[in-house]
């Protein structure tokens, strides 16, 4: 039984009594990975309501979880896709992957070209550096918005690529402002070779247990990232493809297995999926705080790059195809519209990307609203896909299930 | 020989006062959100250079939005160039720091002596102005900040940025975000006086925590009807565009919000702490 179907079943239980008790609740809003958006909600009322007491707290914890705690979100994040990649994986088919790829690229570009054109348009030329924090896709909730309207389908494959080599981008795109800030302490390529190295020979030893790779790797990795002044919530990326690593069936991401024998990566996710969820509670109940009255010309900027980004996914695909490219079998231009949707969520991709590109502040604030508000993109999914009657709104399926 | 040196000792002894006078007043104007290229912002300077043949000045704080559009030559003469040219003909020295509306590159135009910072400090006589950058805030600004209060010997500290930290305007209204990393700040080191514009209106505030606010961003720009006065209001206008003359001595701050019309819409003092 998967992880996240214990945690529906034991609240279904619960709710099948007719009482939702405390632990029952927790195992649905753990299930649903509703933690983030509680933490968000939870904010939003603070900072309006009693500010200095809010953005105190968050002054306090921003570092605590946005350097140490997301480290877990980063490291199962990486965790999944690495197994994703492996047989039996969706991703692990790369003839798979060209026209997602493509459709990133495009919707990178749609991205950051609209954002750049709303600002120029704007009389706040200071925003035009947050470019890169456009390319961010929430990559958990847009999985879950596409896995509940597709299940088990290409169509989710198709945003896993997507979402991830966005994701990239907008990592590799925010490198120059950590580079050229000058605080890089120097000598940590070392430090990073070591973390790595010691995990190759972890992986050599054949040690299974997740905790010697997690505690001295990591934290080495952390160290590094850290003095050269890169997120160092990165710093378990480097060092999960040398953890072991079981085979998994298609559409298991962020919902695994138990391990029986307790040592294994899938332990390492089972005994981290709470710790995890914690730690996006945290994650948007520290950044998602901003002021009602944050909202500016940035926040416009930063909701039509997210409609740019799905009219950029969409040309590119299309561009792809007349060149001879062709969509994955089953996948019609109706789900990727639905698709192209559920990636116009930045949230706490964009989220992450703005704070690491912006210090505290009217700037960060704007596109904290924008980013926030991008979240509308996956009802709006939802809505589309039942109106072009695609995924589990397929007219057919109904019948099926009639 | 000797009624001649009485005659130097005696005239040196009447032009003292007059002297130690003139050397302790820092005086100067302050304006925010000035840079629409509009009319109202050339008859605000027209006051501002009327107010200079009375109470003569040769420093003005712009405190951000000093341009509305992207900067270019005919942009910075347009609406800064031309709105003060009599004032800039008499050497009379802007001193900015950037609003969210200009341009970052604009840390190097001459005009506004950044010298191509964000944010920095100078002196006048006794007052240490301490120009801040509060699009970006980050650690190392806050650092700088830091440092160079606690280095300040000058009996007046006064701090000036773009976004203020209070302010009851209905559109932006008071930073919090910002407050809780500068007020500690300001508090430790005994700054007394803050400038700010954003909102676009004029407000003086009751003392926070000591602190004397202004929010002067009607400088060009106006909301009308943008206050929401509070019990933190001390004085406030949002139905015209004006400058703040503002003369400091070594016990007081005086302080004028003059309209474009030349109205003196708030006037008073505030009194230098003993322990600052």
């Amino acid at each position: 039984m998967t992880t996240q179907a214990m945690h529906l079943r034991r609240a279904g239980a619960a709710h099948a009594a007719g009482r939702m008790t405390a632990s029952g609740f927790f195992h649905f809003v753990t299930g649903h990975y509703l933690l983030l958006p509680i933490g968000a909600a939870v904010a939003l009322v603070w900072a309006n309501t009693a500010p200095e007491g809010y953005f105190t707290f968050a002054r306090l914890l921003a570092f605590p979880v946005n350097a140490i705690a997301m480290v877990f979100f980063f490291g199962l994040l990486a965790q999944e896709i690495f197994e994703e990649t492996m047989p039996g994986g969706a991703l692990h088919d790369r003839r798979r992957w060209p026209v997602p790829l493509i459709a990133a690229v495009g919707g990178t570009v749609g991205a950051a070209l609209t954002y750049a054109a709303s600002i120029r348009s704007s009389t706040v030329p200071m925003f035009l550096d947050g470019w890169p924090i456009m390319a961010g896709i929430d990559m958990v909730f847009a999985y879950f918005v596409v896995r509940a309207i597709f299940h088990r389908h290409p169509a989710v494959t198709f945003l896993l690529v997507l979402a991830l080599a966005s994701n990239a981008i907008g990592f590799i795109a925010l490198a120059p402002s950590f580079l050229f800030d000058g605080t890089r302490a120097g000598g940590s390529g070392l430090l990073m070779a070591v973390a790595v190295g010691l995990a190759a020979w972890l992986r050599r030893k054949q040690v299974r247990a997740f905790w010697p790779y997690v505690l001295i790797c990591g934290a080495l990795s952390w160290l590094a990232l850290y003095l050269e002044g890169f997120p160092p919530a990165l710093a378990l990326a480097p060092i999960v493809p040398f953890m072991p690593h079981t085979r998994r069936r298609l559409g298991e991401l962020f919902e695994d297995e138990v391990d029986a024998a307790g040592d294994s990566p899938r332990h390492y996710e089972h005994v981290w999926h709470y710790h995890v969820q914690i730690a996006l509670l945290l994650f948007g109940l520290v950044n998602a705080g901003v002021m009602m009255t944050g909202y500016g010309e940035g926040t416009d900027a930063t909701i039509l790059a997210a409609v740019g980004r799905t009219a950029g996914i969409l040309l590119a695909v299309a561009a792809a195809l007349a060149v001879g490219l062709h969509l994955p079998a089953q996948l019609t231009w109706r789900d990727l519209v639905v698709v192209a949707l559920a990636a116009a969520t930045g949230l706490t991709f964009s989220l992450y990307f703005a704070i690491a590109l912006f210090p505290a502040g009217p700037l960060l604030a704007e596109i904290k609203v924008g980013a926030l508000l991008t979240a509308a993109a996956l009802p709006l999914a939802f809505g589309v896909a039942w109106l072009f009657g695609v995924g589990r709104f397929h007219p057919r399926l109904h019948s099926f299930r009639r | 020989m000797k009624p001649i040196l009485l005659c130097l000792v005696f005239a040196a002894l009447a032009a003292a006062p007059h002297a130690q006078t003139a050397a302790d007043v820092v005086r100067f104007a302050v304006i925010g959100d000035s840079g629409t290229g509009g009319e109202a912002q050339y008859q605000v300077g027209r006051q501002m250079a009327s107010a200079r043949s009375r109470s003569p000045f040769d420093l003005v704080l712009m405190l951000g939005d000093n341009l509305y559009r992207r900067a270019s030559p005919e942009v910075y003469a347009s609406a800064f160039e031309r709105p003060y040219a009599a004032l800039l003909a008499d050497d009379v020295k802007f001193v900015a720091v950037l609003g969210n509306h200009d341009s970052p590159e604009s840390v190097t135009y001459p005009g506004w002596n950044m010298n191509g910072q964000r944010y920095f400090s100078f002196t006048r006589n006794h007052v240490r102005f301490f120009a801040i950058d509060t699009n970006v805030l980050d650690a190392k600004q806050l650092e700088w900040l830091d440092q160079a209060l606690s280095t300040s010997q000058e009996p007046w500290k006064i701090a000036y940025f773009h976004h203020p930290i209070y302010s009851n305007g209905k559109r932006h209204g008071s930073n919090v975000e910002l407050r809780i990393r500068l007020e500690p700040l300001f508090l430790r080191h005994g700054v007394q006086v803050v400038f700010s514009g954003h909102d676009h209106m004029y407000e003086r505030l009751k003392p926070q925590k000591g602190i004397t606010y202004f929010v002067v961003g009607s400088g060009g720009q106006l909301r009308e009807g943008g206050v929401r006065r509070s019990e933190t209001t001390a004085a406030a206008n949002d139905q015209e565009q004006l400058f703040l003359l503002v003369d400091v001595d070594r016990e007081a701050l005086r302080f004028q919000a003059i309209t474009r019309n030349g109205a003196v819409i708030d006037s008073g003092a505030v009194q230098r702490q003993p322990s600052t």
